[in-house]
């Protein structure tokens, strides 16, 4: 359990916004989904996850329709809208931006100050 | 809006389709568990686990959905409902009362709103006007405005966009055989632009159309051009004949023209002599006609005034009467228009709205102590909710939710009594009020009504919220435990509460016993005649058959002769005016002999010309010489008869008879002189609470003719019989003529007093809900105190207390309650009296038996109240108690 690591705060919504735009997944998926793209590393709390898909359905991101599941079963899958495909874009060109200056500021040495 | 209406109308898919989808998470869950060897049961478990709590998940995502607040809104809703519904009693309580205290204050509301707050239907009503000479100093408060006023000041006054007159009349419309009598206006012609309110139909009237040759045009209203033209889009031009006149329809006014409380239906031109319009006419206004004028953009009150003012001073300046006028402190008063005719109403209204808000006050505080009393009583239920993690803000809004609804409803059903209460208060004569015709519930007045209940459930929601957070989980749960007392502050919050209705209900029993004792004088008063088995009737001689006071003298006789024929009949007689009659009918007489002293100026005294058995009739004491008689008019000998007042103001040491006056304000040549032939009994002119005495004189009707008069009849059997024989009896003489407005004289002095029994009564119907109400309210207060301290109690008794002492300690409360209720009370009552002296007749402010009256009725009134709970306290069996308890 030592490799994994905490979710950072307003991650979760990107996380499922890539998630999703990989394939359309049912919540179940989206979760092991991101735990399959981060290596196992992120571990999501179940809690949040439905909220955070409702309230990204909500907010017209995804979309959701009822489909089957692998094993025939009723399932709500979610897919990537054309504005949840943006603001995917958005975000991970911000995160980007953000852990190249943090890495770069984290590998700071003294004498280069 | 309509997102929101699409996630209401999905919602039970939305439930449903959230269910399905935790399943189905839990479940594959489960499986992936099992799958690594997990067995199911405990697979599932471990699945709900990590998911958290099913339903904080699920409400996290109706949040999420945007959904929460209404579904937390409608949850709340059913759950207060719930709890109205298992209290009944409590629930019927608070209804009533609200339902009583909002109907009352949306009555009151409905009157102030259509008498005082409404503008008049003009544009720009605000900057209308209305002017009117007063001579104070001769005791005319009063005297509208005259024709000369009209010419001399139109387009004179900077500070006036536009002048005008008007006069009140009636008139005969209609073809012969089928005319109506009805109410007219005559207008100057700039009357409609004055109120910025012209024909909807043709025009207004010119100037060429102000005499009487050229007069002969008309302005119909919108009710009478669809109910006698049949709305004919081609009125104009066609005829209609008013007293006998034809006269040509030249506009027809907009449906919602309705000036002051005039119900006219047809306007005619305000027409004049030359010789009326001379300088020497100036001052003859005689309160007929009245002048209005609007103020320019920018124009002020006070400017109007001061030109008007300097108008005045420089046309008396030529004046031959100036003197005699600045004596009688003539000046004239601009006052705005909607304000002027509501002075006379405005006070007793803002007492009534001063009284209902009293009573409003009254019914909330008694709700807030049975709200308190509820909240005590579920303290437990609220600390452990508390304590299971129920936030703050749902504290909160579960008690708004609970009251509102209350105060919805109640207000609902105030709105129910208010329809009521309005009907009610036009039975007592508020339709007859300046402006009162237009009161009546709207979309506008409920509107108000539920946003004043709104408003009324967040304020009842304030203290009941604060004591439900104040509770602490752990103290409230320890002190429920341990069977203790309440917290201090409540109750002194819900004793404070009962103090202040005891207080508030004082105030307004002694304010109503003000109002009643005040119209007990006011009835108690004579009207120096004998009223009863009189009645009087109006008759206007108009046409072409009475062109003269000769020809009005002569059917004045012939119909008190023949009135006199009829059985039943005692008396009859005829006056151009009676009392009570609300036309003021004054102007000077010149005393022969009497100089004027210093500072003393020309008087204005009540003028009446009669002719039959006027006083008999009325049934006039005489207090020396004799009473006029039909001979004086007949063979025209100028004497008079002067009233008591008059009698004494001029000759004070001496007999009035034989002593010589004239008429008007100037000595004439010797011949017109009259002579003092009687003495008779002063009466009241104006209403039984006039006090002023400004003396009457009374003379020969052909020295006094006037187109209008009064028939006044005395007979042995009842009024309403005597109505018909004058109505018989007039039409026996000239069919074409109709008697109005016939009443008894008791009548007319009982309606003179309805500006004071109608508030009487109505302070009597508030003070008697609010007595209801602290009733009510110590009654609980101290009940809920017996409740709480049962054990208390039965410990005391099982400890050796006697019944009365228990009794004793509960009055002791209540008294000591009343007791500051009572202080508070007379404080107010101090103050409100003050206040309402200038409605009061010969009342004063602090009438000591009022006071102990009304503090005799609440101190019975709260110890009926306080006995039953005593009584129970002092029953409470100790065993019971004990038995309760484990």
């Amino acid at each position: 359990m030592g490799k994994t690591a905490a979710l950072l705060p307003g991650t979760l919504d990107m996380l499922i916004l890539k998630a999703v735009s990989l394939k359309p997944l049912h919540g179940y998926g989206v979760l092991l989904r991101i735990r399959q793209i981060s290596g196992d590393a992120l571990k999501i709390p179940q809690g949040s996850l439905y909220p955070a898909l409702y309230r990204l359905e909500h907010q017209g991101l995804i979309d959701a329709n009822w489909g089957q599941s692998e094993n025939n079963r009723r399932a709500k899958y979610y897919t990537l809208t054309a504005s949840g495909r943006r603001r995917l874009r958005e975000e991970t060109v911000g995160w980007n931006r953000l852990v190249t200056a943090i890495a770069a500021a984290m590998n700071t040495r003294s004498e280069e100050v | 809006m309509r997102s929101l209406l699409g996630v209401l109308v999905a919602r039970p898919d939305f439930e449903a389709g959230m269910k399905e989808e935790l399943r189905f998470h839990i479940e594959q869950y489960a499986e992936d568990l099992m799958r690594s060897g997990v067995p199911r049961d405990e697979a599932l478990r471990r699945a709900r686990m990590e998911l958290g709590g099913l339903n904080t998940v699920k409400g996290e995502c109706r949040q999420a959905r945007g959904v929460y607040l209404f579904d937390e809104f409608a949850r709340e809703l059913r759950y207060a409902a719930r709890l109205l519904r298992k209290t009944p009693g409590f629930t019927m309580t608070a209804l009533l009362t609200l339902a009583v205290c909002l109907g009352a204050n949306l009555t009151i509301f409905a009157v102030i709103d259509a008498i005082l707050i409404r503008p008049l239907p003009f544009p720009d009503a605000g900057r209308l006007v209305t002017m009117y000479n007063t001579y104070p100093k001769a005791g005319v408060e009063r005297d509208g405005s005259s024709v000369t006023n009209y010419y001399e000041r139109r387009g004179r006054i900077p500070a006036f966009s536009s002048l005008s007159i008007y006069r009140f009349g009636t008139s005969i419309v209609g073809e012969p055989g089928s005319t109506e009598r009805l109410q007219i206006t005559q207008v100057s012609p700039d009357f409609f632009t004055t109120l910025g309110a012209g024909p909807a139909v043709g025009s207004v009237f010119t100037d060429a159309e102000t005499t009487y040759q050229t007069d002969d045009v008309a302005i119909l209203s919108d009710g009478y051009w669809k109910e006698h033209f049949n709305a004919d889009p081609h009125v104009i031009g066609r005829g209609i004949r008013a007293d006998g006149h034809l006269r040509t329809v030249v506009g027809v006014l907009s449906p919602g023209f309705r000036f002051l409380s005039s119900e006219s239906q047809l306007y005619f031109p305000l027409s004049s002599r030359p010789e009326d319009r001379l300088p020497a006419e100036r001052h003859s206004g005689g309160n007929v006609i009245q002048m209005i004028a609007r103020l320019k953009p920018g124009a002020t009150l006070a400017q109007a005034q001061s030109q008007i003012d300097a108008q005045n001073a420089a046309l008396e300046r030529d004046d031959p009467q100036a003197k005699m006028m600045a004596d009688a402190g003539f000046r004239t008063l601009v006052v705005p228009l909607h304000a002027d005719q509501v002075a006379a109403i405005r006070p007793t209204l803002l007492l009534l709205e001063a009284g209902v808000l009293a009573l409003l006050l009254i019914g909330a505080v008694n709700l807030m102590n049975l709200l308190l009393i509820r909240a005590s009583a579920r303290s437990k239920e609220i600390a452990v909710r508390q304590a299971l993690g129920a936030s703050q803000r749902h504290v909160v809004s579960e008690v708004l939710v609970e009251t509102t609804l209350l105060t919805l409803a109640g207000g609902l059903l105030g709105i129910i009594a208010g329809i009521g209460g309005i009907r009610l208060v036009a039975a007592l004569g508020a339709d007859r009020l300046p402006l009162g015709a237009h009161i009546h519930p709207d979309a506008g007045w409920a509107m108000v009504a539920l946003a004043a209940a709104i408003v009324l459930g967040a304020l009842l929601a304030a203290p009941i919220a604060w004591f439900n957070l104040r509770l602490q989980p752990s103290s409230g749960l320890q002190s429920e435990a341990r069977g203790g007392t309440a917290g201090r502050a409540t109750q002194t919050l819900r004793h404070g509460f009962v103090v202040a209705q005891i207080a508030l209900a004082f105030v307004l029993l002694a304010g109503t016993g003000l109002l009643g004792l005040s119209l007990k004088r006011a009835m108690a008063v004579s009207p120096g005649f004998e009223s009863d088995h009189v009645i009087a009737g109006q008759i206007s001689l108009v046409g072409n058959k009475y062109p003269s006071p000769e020809a009005g003298l002569a059917f004045s006789e012939r119909l008190t002769d023949e009135l006199g024929h009829q059985p039943g009949v005692l008396f009859a007689g005829v006056s151009n005016n009676i009392p009570f009659s609300g036309a003021s009918g004054k102007s000077a007489a010149t005393v022969v002999g009497h100089v004027l002293r210093a500072g003393e100026s020309p008087r204005a005294n009540y003028s009446y010309g009669v002719a039959g058995d006027y006083f008999r009739a009325m049934g006039f004491s005489l207090i020396a010489g004799r009473f006029l008689t039909g001979a004086d008019s007949r063979i025209r000998v100028r004497v008079c008869v002067v009233d008591e007042d008059f009698a004494r103001y001029y000759w004070p040491q001496t007999s009035a008879v034989g002593h010589r006056l004239f008429q008007g304000s100037e000595a004439g040549p010797d011949a017109e002189a009259f002579t003092v032939v009687g003495v008779v009994g002063s009466v009241k002119q104006a209403g039984l609470t006039d006090d002023a005495a400004e003396g009457a004189v009374y003379y020969p009707y052909i020295y006094r003719a006037e187109n209008n008069i009064f028939v006044a009849v005395r007979g042995s059997v009842q009024p309403e019989s005597l109505a018909s024989t004058l109505r018989r009896s007039a039409r026996q003489i000239d069919p074409e003529l109709a008697v109005n407005d016939i009443q008894s004289m008791d009548e007319r002095i009982a309606e003179s007093l309805v500006v004071r029994r109608s508030p009487a009564l109505l302070g009597g119907i508030f003070s008697g809900i609010a007595l209801l109400l602290i009733t009510i309210g110590t009654y609980g207060v101290l009940s809920y105190a017996v409740a709480q301290r049962r054990r208390e109690i039965g410990v005391r008794v099982a400890l050796g207390a006697r019944p009365e002492q228990i009794r004793a300690q509960f009055l002791s409360v209540a008294l000591r309650l009343l007791a500051a209720g009572m202080i508070l009370g007379l404080a107010g009552a101090w103050v409100a009296g003050k206040t309402m002296q200038t409605v009061l007749f010969h009342v004063p402010a602090h009438s000591p038996v009022i006071l102990a009256g009304s503090a005799a009725i609440i101190a019975a009134f709260s110890l009926i109240a306080c006995m039953l709970p005593s009584r129970r306290a002092a029953r409470i069996s100790p065993i019971e108690i004990l038995a309760d308890q484990y």
